[in-house]
């Protein structure tokens, strides 16, 4: 268990630069998820952690103790790969063990390891066989327990799910909660997953072009994304963009566009009505209107039923924005609809430079 | 309709069995032959009909090659410049091949270019350069020397062979062996070279039987009975005024075995190493 402090840490490749100046502290004990799309640097980011590519600048320190000169094998950490990378040529027992044989550990010492390992990730069974003769997730099986097995300081996860079916996907992703809750050990997870970075994250930093565009916790991400990329990266169906302005007056602040008047909650200090705004609405934010609580009225477009929910486009004025309903939703195309907005819930966005506004 | 094509692919059948068997023959034929020669009695060589099944068999030429010439010394001359050959080559070879498929490194795209040049010229330009280098070192006529020459130019063939199994193994497999507490060196040996034990296998075989099977180095770089190999030894048996097929055929088939044998033994892994990668394992 240790704290992982990683501050201005930059990264280029000749004259191009693919991390500038990331700076990102987790607690001890946390599960840290650096999320975004291919290309964004949160793989350059982990390899810099594990050691296996160098920094340009900054400094990276794992309990306290940097570790940008230190060799992969002196940083105390473990990896699981994407592609797993288990040892064809070995045995289950023999991969899962190969860390402690190469720290020298006696053969029976390292026995007793590899069997807790196994009996923790029900791989007992499998520890004769070949890595080629087990299936996907067997494999992520083994590779967690080549992890877990030194017991180090800090886990590094690459994107370990993206290899498995969408249904062990989610077996293994409340496996991987599950393990963290009980060894406690601080890890960095790399996805593109929204949905796992939001299950598993105490922290998560949301990465684009090799910039930081949020680091913060879950919740905090979701309801209060800083800008409109990260609204939108996080989600799914993505949040709901409006753009319009702001009006005051004696009823107090309200955000205005063809078809939609959303009172807002202001805060103390002025606001400069007629300002051009972008408002984002969550799509399960959006219930349909009652009477007197219209704040978008539109004609429905598309009504797609998926068992527990109903997803509904709705056309309001030229934009077309998705609402979450419930199951049983009667509506149809072509037909007129109110849904009302929880002024609390809603984000506002300047359009030019699609940062978050508070007012 | 369907008859004609039947009829069609029967023949197309038959038409490549035909050109198979006819290259097949041109192949091995020479080969059948040799041996048909070594087992004759001379006079049975030599005749106004072609025999082609001997008629009577001997073991004589076998016997007059290993006792009155020094044959047994030109195979133990060729084992030994194979095996420094060999040896030279897996030591430096893999090491080199290993850093190309790894290591961003400054001209090493001119490099690897450079050691395919090196292959785009004939031989023969090379031998009369290294020749006065090897004088200038005092290399000529020794078996060192011959290996030397041979490797500066297998080398380059084994370095682009196993560059291209060390590329098909994945890199994120030594990063794991690196993470797991191996040094660079370490992940290589053990973990990259067992991945790429069948393609150090294949690239080794090709390369000894290049250095077994080579003449005009040979020729060119030994003078005396101390470090001939079997192709120049052979060769030299050919007299201005008599030509001793028996013999000949015998010392040929003689140091064909060798091949023969290290071939049988890594066959499948030769073949395994060879079609690596074609298809998805």
């Amino acid at each position: 268990m240790a704290t992982l402090s990683i501050k201005d840490v930059r990264k280029s490749y000749g004259s191009v630069q693919v991390l500038h100046g990331v700076d990102i502290e987790l607690e001890d004990g946390g599960f840290l998820v650096l999320l975004g799309p291919s290309g964004c640097g949160k793989s350059t980011l982990l390899n810099m952690i594990a050691g296996l590519d160098d920094t340009s600048g900054g400094d990276i320190l794992i309990g306290g103790r940097s570790v940008v000169d230190l060799a992969p094998k002196d940083r105390n950490i473990a990896m699981v790969f994407q592609s797993y990378a288990l040892y064809p040529t070995m045995s289950v027992e023999r991969n899962i063990g190969f860390g402690l044989e190469m720290r020298g550990v006696d053969a029976d010492r390292r026995k007793r390891a590899v069997d807790d390992a196994a009996r923790l990730l029900q791989i007992s069974h499998l520890l004769d066989r070949r890595p080629a003769n087990l299936s996907g997730g067997q494999r992520q099986r083994v590779a967690m327990g080549r992890a877990i097995v030194r017991d180090p300081e800090l886990f590094l996860f690459d994107e370990p799910l993206s290899n498995l079916d969408a249904k062990l996907r989610v077996e293994m992703r409340t496996e991987i909660k599950r393990l963290h809750e009980r060894l406690g050990t601080s890890i960095v997870y790399v996805t593109h997953d929204q949905i796992e970075a939001m299950t598993l994250a105490t922290k998560v930093a949301v990465m684009k072009g090799g910039h930081i565009q949020q680091f913060a916790d879950p919740r905090t991400i979701y309801e209060r994304p800083a800008n409109v990329f990260v609204a939108s990266f996080i989600g799914s169906p993505a949040m709901n963009f409006l753009p319009g302005r702001l009006v005051s007056d004696a009823n107090g602040v309200r955000f205005a566009a063809s078809g939609v008047s959303v009172a807002l909650q202001a805060g103390k200090q002025p606001v400069d009505s007629e300002r051009p705004v972008i408002l984002g609405i969550r799509p399960e934010e959006l219930k349909v209107a009652g009477r007197d609580e219209a704040s978008v009225t539109g004609v429905i477009d598309v009504v797609e039923p998926t068992g527990p929910e109903t997803m509904v486009t709705v056309q309001v004025g030229d934009q077309s924005i998705i609402a979450r309903l419930p199951p049983r939703f009667a509506g149809r195309r072509n037909e007129p609809i109110s849904l009302a907005v929880d002024p609390a819930s809603v984000n506002l966005f300047d359009p030019g430079s699609e940062q978050r506004i508070d007012i | 309709m369907i008859e004609s094509k039947r009829r069609r692919r029967v023949i197309a059948n038959i038409a490549t069995y035909f050109v198979l068997a006819t290259l097949s023959m041109f192949c091995i034929g020479p080969m059948i032959w040799m041996f048909l020669t070594s087992l004759k009695y001379e006079a049975d060589i030599v005749t106004q009909t072609m025999q082609y099944i001997p008629r009577r068999v001997t073991f004589d030429n076998y016997v007059a090659i290993w006792t009155q010439s020094g044959f047994p010394r030109l195979i133990a001359n060729s084992l030994v410049v194979t095996f420094l050959t060999v040896t030279i080559c897996v030591a430096t070879g893999t090491l080199a091949a290993y850093a190309f498929s790894r290591f961003a490194f400054r001209g090493r795209t001119q490099l690897m270019l450079g050691y395919l040049v090196v292959r785009m010229f004939p031989a023969v330009m090379m031998i009369i350069p290294l020749y006065v280098v090897m004088r200038g070192v005092g290399l000529v006529d020794s078996r060192f020397g011959l290996a030397l020459a041979y490797t500066s130019f297998l080398l380059p063939l084994f370095v682009w062979m196993l560059k291209g199994f060390f590329d098909s193994a994945p890199k994120e497999l030594e990063s794991a062996a690196r993470i797991d507490g191996s040094t660079r060196l370490g992940a290589m040996v053990r973990i990259v070279m067992p991945l790429a034990r069948n393609g150090l296998v294949a690239s080794s075989v090709f390369i000894a039987i290049a250095a077994w099977n080579e003449f005009l180095f040979a020729l060119m770089l030994t003078t005396g009975q101390g470090s001939r190999t079997w192709p120049v030894g052979l060769q030299l048996m050919v007299g201005e005024f008599q030509l001793p097929w028996g013999v000949l055929a015998a010392g040929g088939i003689l140091s064909i075995l060798p091949v023969i044998v290290l071939f049988a033994i890594v066959q499948r892994t030769m073949v395994q190493g060879l079609t690596a990668g074609a298809i998805k394992g």
